[in-house]
């Protein structure tokens, strides 16, 4: 599975484990990112051990492979008191959860902190609302990552009831393009000449804040959610 | 009672401190006043509201800007403090306002981002 989950500790460790599969609302995650505090740091020949705190729950480990080829660099410990974001592997072993990192980054702007609780509440409200969601197909997300701007749609057919006519045509046009970067603003203009840019850009916007579609190249290409 | 930092330690703002009493909390707030003694300091939230942070030990240090506390809230609805730390800002100011939005969302949806 190519997700990547921004998840706290309390969601991790409450994963649901299937053989070598973990689950969050019914979806494999295997990819995660967390930012937490480092409480402990300890280094061993072959591993640096961190306990890394996000207040959800007691401090999890998180273990860093350490290059034994390699001189100085990627091997330096993170001091303890030092806020961290993670990327990395959910793994557990005799029922004890961890973390396998393959990035460690310090903050540098204590922003990022706040911004990853947002984006946490998103990305598990998304993964909810495709379990809730009626036409339930096996989930298939961007393999860009959920960071990402816009689609978080997955498989499935959205309803596109709750649409305005503009929002359906221009959403319509944006499925239907087959261009690997998708279809530009321009591109639409030219097919709706009813349509005033304005009206497109906004109709654009709605689409993206909804899930349907998402940025590609730049802000003025758009692919859909939903495209096979 | 255990060491408070092995479980969970719910984000709240001042507005939030009634509800938690004698709960594991964790707080971010700007340093606004700091008593002589070191034994007591005044945080204040992205609401602007006041919090007051007490410690069993005077501070050996000086602090401000942005603190994160973690404590106990106390039947006077302050904080008895067990941990702190301070953000660092010297790259980038922290949004304390932009802090109390999420905390407003992370309340509201429990479900998406669980505290225990």
């Amino acid at each position: 599975s190519q997700n990547i989950v921004p998840c706290t500790v309390s969601q991790l460790l409450a994963a649901e484990q299937v053989d070598e599969t973990f689950r969050i609302h019914d979806v494999e995650i295997s990819q995660v990112t967390m930012v937490g505090i480092i409480r402990h740091a300890e280094k061993a020949p072959t591993n640096i051990l961190y306990k890394v705190d996000d207040m959800t729950a007691a401090p999890m480990d998180v273990r860093q492979w350490v290059d034994t080829d390699e001189a100085g660099g990627e091997n330096v410990v993170v001091p303890p008191g030092t806020y961290i974001k993670v990327a990395g592997h959910l793994r557990s072993f005799q029922n004890k959860k961890s973390l396998v990192a393959f990035k460690i980054m310090p903050l540098e702007n204590m922003n990022e902190f706040t911004t990853h609780i947002l984006e946490i509440v998103h990305a598990h409200m998304i993964l909810r609302k495709n379990l809730m969601s009626a036409s339930r197909v096996p989930q298939s997300f961007s393999s860009a990552g959920i960071g990402d701007v816009g689609g978080y749609g997955g498989g499935g057919s959205l309803p596109v009831n709750g649409l305005t006519a503009h929002q359906s045509q221009v959403l319509n046009l944006i499925k239907n393009c087959t261009v690997p970067e998708g279809m530009s603003l321009q591109e639409l203009k030219f097919q709706l000449h009813n349509m005033s840019m304005s009206t497109i850009k906004q109709a654009v916007e709605f689409l993206s804040s909804e899930g349907h579609i998402y940025s590609t190249v730049d802000d003025d290409h758009y692919k859909s959610t939903d495209a096979e | 009672m255990g060491d408070i930092h092995e479980g969970p330690r719910q984000r709240i703002a001042t507005a939030h401190l009634a509800r938690y009493i004698g709960q594991p909390v964790c707080f971010v707030g700007r340093v606004e006043k700091i008593h002589p003694t070191g034994k007591l300091f005044v945080l204040s939230d992205g609401e602007g509201k006041h919090t007051t942070v007490e410690l069993s030990e005077p501070l050996d240090e000086e602090i401000s800007g942005v603190v994160e506390v973690v404590g106990r809230v106390t039947n006077q609805a302050t904080i008895m403090c067990m941990s702190y730390v301070q953000f660092r800002e010297d790259k980038s100011p922290f949004d304390l306002e932009l802090y109390n939005e999420a905390l407003k969302i992370i309340h509201e949806f429990p479900e998406y981002f669980p505290f225990g």
